[in-house]
């Protein structure tokens, strides 16, 4: 019986589990009661009974991060709206992952992270298979209704197993989790803060030849067109065209 | 309704370097009566009794959480005393800290017997630097007079970052990290500094724990209101004649505190809170102080006829852009936006529609954000407009 240390285990293993108990708990999720083992997540347990939370930033099997906020639920009897991808299910909850004012808060969030992404979906090589670009259109999320700054970064291209293009970063950290889960030196780390933060390699220098252990897996994560593999013209596309309705 | 003095009952009547002057006037007979007198479990259920509720801004109870963190599986805990003091417009800390640190000392303590905690810390601002040798001679004096028994007090020094003033991002902190708000749960109570239970208190409130051990649950009840018990103290700054940190009972209504007490005039507006505060108009001065009505950590800034609300607004809203942490959406890219769509108001550039957007962004900021800086926000935007709202259309773009 012991709480979860933040600061050295990042494995998803062993979270909430001072709250494993034997028997299962029942919670009710949208109008249906359901039950699910003690030490899940809201988003487990929701995926686990076949309903989808979207999210940007959950790794399964990995310490959640809770950054981007698009898994939010109402939980009756809680102020605000919860993270479902780190709080743990408890007996009769009472749960909406759908309902008015969820989707509502995470068009908003949505919006936000387009007003500062740069509008570059016709040329970025991850367009097809962009998460966020997904996402957005389940939520008919169309032009932003905010307005923020653009991100401009330089492409960093020297490396010859990973591009890293920060100004399409939307700051899930999947991938300073993911590399913290390899063995050896984790190349990621955030720096500056607020609307300024930014994931950094080394002391903020553009990722050089000998960065990456071509692992891939943070790479693979990413949500957005900001890590990628270097792709030559004609070379076959990581997934078919992407059809967005409407 | 005057001063009442609790929490600064010694402040100006002790000598704040030398112990002998704390001694004789009661000090350390509150932590002898807590380690001789009562078990942790008698401790936690006197604060409870108490309704003492954290004087940092939230109003947590204190009783719960010291409960909490007792009560919580594990050899290791810890104690923390928050005198960060971020929140813009506070400075009763500060004025604590340096008139009377004997009595936190005392507090912190107490605490640490009652959860069973054998080390503790003392986070002090970046900004309070200058304090950082005359809370050492405390600690100094306290461990020669043979008070810690066994407990290890260290103090640990911020770095200038207003978030770290919010209990996880200042555990962060602590542990040698980037401050960062963490989710909770797990609540620090069962998995905080290093993992391990401990309670962050803020200087406030532990002033308060000596004399409610001294004198009871009962006594401390019988001031303040039925669900904010005690006293208050404030820290009251701008366009007002006696600018200063104020004691009273909760409850009490603002005029009092800012015209009768720190007298000012012509007001306009009144900030509460600091920079994620509310504001009140001045037909709202009869708002009691109390945590059911207005109050945060009791920063009262008065602003006259003479002030222009969107530049307030703006500004604070400014400040909280550059403080936020950046970790979670709604408060990253919301406090960015709203910075400016208010810029654009105080050109004289503002539209209609954007007010709208103002007001749906300030929802999802609220109920999105992970921790208080991006819930509460927006609470200076939502508040002006509720109020000055015709200020926002006078400019509007023609």
């Amino acid at each position: 019986m012991c709480a979860p240390d933040h600061s050295k285990n990042i494995n998803r293993v062993g979270l909430f589990s001072y709250l494993i108990v034997e028997k299962k708990i029942s919670l009710n999720i949208n109008g249906i009661n359901v039950s699910a083992r003690p030490g899940l997540t809201i988003l487990e347990a929701a995926r686990e009974n076949g309903i989808d939370i979207p999210t940007l930033c959950h790794i399964p099997d990995l310490l959640p991060i809770g950054a981007c906020r698009l898994c939010v639920v109402e939980v009756a009897g809680s102020r605000t709206l919860v993270g479902s991808c780190h709080t743990p299910i408890a007996e009769g909850m009472v749960i909406q992952t759908h309902s008015p004012k969820v989707i509502a808060t995470r068009r908003v969030l949505v919006e936000l992270m387009l007003a500062s992404h740069p509008d570059a979906c016709l040329i970025c090589d991850k367009a097809n298979i962009c998460e966020l670009r997904r996402i957005a259109a389940d939520l008919e999320v169309g032009l932003p209704r905010f307005r923020a700054r653009k991100h401009y970064f330089p492409v960093e291209d020297e490396n010859d197993r990973m591009v890293r293009d920060m100004s399409k970063c939307v700051q899930c950290r999947r991938c300073v989790m993911a590399c913290k889960s390899q063995s050896g030196q984790p190349l990621f780390s955030m720096a500056y803060r607020g609307f300024d933060s930014k994931v950094i390699y080394g002391n903020d220098q553009p990722l050089d030849r000998d960065a990456c252990r071509d692992c891939d897996a943070c790479i693979e994560i990413c949500p957005s067109g900001a890590l990628r593999k270097p792709r030559k013209p004609g070379e076959e596309r990581a997934d078919k065209a992407l059809f967005i309705k409407g | 309704m005057p001063q009442q003095r609790v929490v600064l009952k010694n402040c100006e009547v002790i000598d704040p370097e030398r112990i002998e002057s704390y001694l004789a006037k009661d000090g350390f007979k509150a932590l002898a009566k807590a380690r001789q007198e009562m078990t942790p479990e008698q401790i936690t259920n006197e604060i409870k009794a108490s309704g003492l509720r954290g004087r940092g801004g939230a109003g947590f109870p204190c009783g719960i959480k010291w409960e909490g963190a007792r009560t919580a599986p594990g050899d290791i805990k810890y104690v923390i005393c928050n005198a960060d003091e971020g929140e813009v417009g506070t400075f009763k800390d500060r004025y604590i800290l340096e008139k009377d640190p004997f009595t936190l000392v005392e507090g912190i303590l107490i605490a640490g017997h009652a959860i069973g905690a054998k080390q503790g810390y003392i986070y002090l601002r970046a900004e309070y630097h200058h304090l950082l040798q005359h809370l050492q001679s405390t600690i100094d004096q306290v461990t020669q007079r043979g008070f810690l028994n066994g407990f290890k007090l260290e103090i640990r020094e911020g770095a200038g970052a207003y978030i770290c003033g919010e209990e996880s991002a200042l555990m962060d902190s602590i542990e040698g990290k980037r401050g960062e708000a963490r989710y909770r749960p797990p609540f620090p109570t069962t998995s905080g500094l290093w993992g391990k239970p401990t309670i962050i208190n803020n200087v406030e409130t532990l002033m308060n724990i000596p004399p409610i051990i001294l004198n009871g649950a009962a006594w401390f009840s019988q001031m303040g209101t039925e669900r904010s018990k005690g006293t208050k103290v404030f820290s009251v700054s701008g366009d007002v004649e006696k600018p200063g940190v104020y004691e009273m009972a909760l409850g009490s209504p603002l005029r009092e505190l800012v015209e009768d007490l720190a007298g000012a005039k012509n007001i306009k507006m009144v900030q509460i809170g600091g920079a994620t505060g509310r504001v009140l108009p001045a037909e709202k001065l009869d708002t009691p102080l109390a945590f059911e009505a207005v109050l945060g950590a009791g920063a009262v800034t008065v602003y006259n006829r003479s002030r222009d609300v969107i530049d307030i607004v703006h500004r604070t809203m400014e400040f909280l852009a550059e403080e936020s942490c950046g970790k979670c959406t709604p408060c990253r890219q919301g406090t960015e936006v709203m910075a400016e769509v208010l810029a654009k108001f105080a050109k004289n550039e503002g539209s209609l529609k954007e007010l709208q957007n103002l007001a749906d962004l300030s929802s999802a900021m609220m109920l999105a954000s992970m921790c208080g800086l991006g819930q509460a926000a927006p609470n200076a935007v939502m508040d002006s407009l509720q109020y000055f709202r015709g200020e926002y259309e006078k400019r509007v773009a023609s």
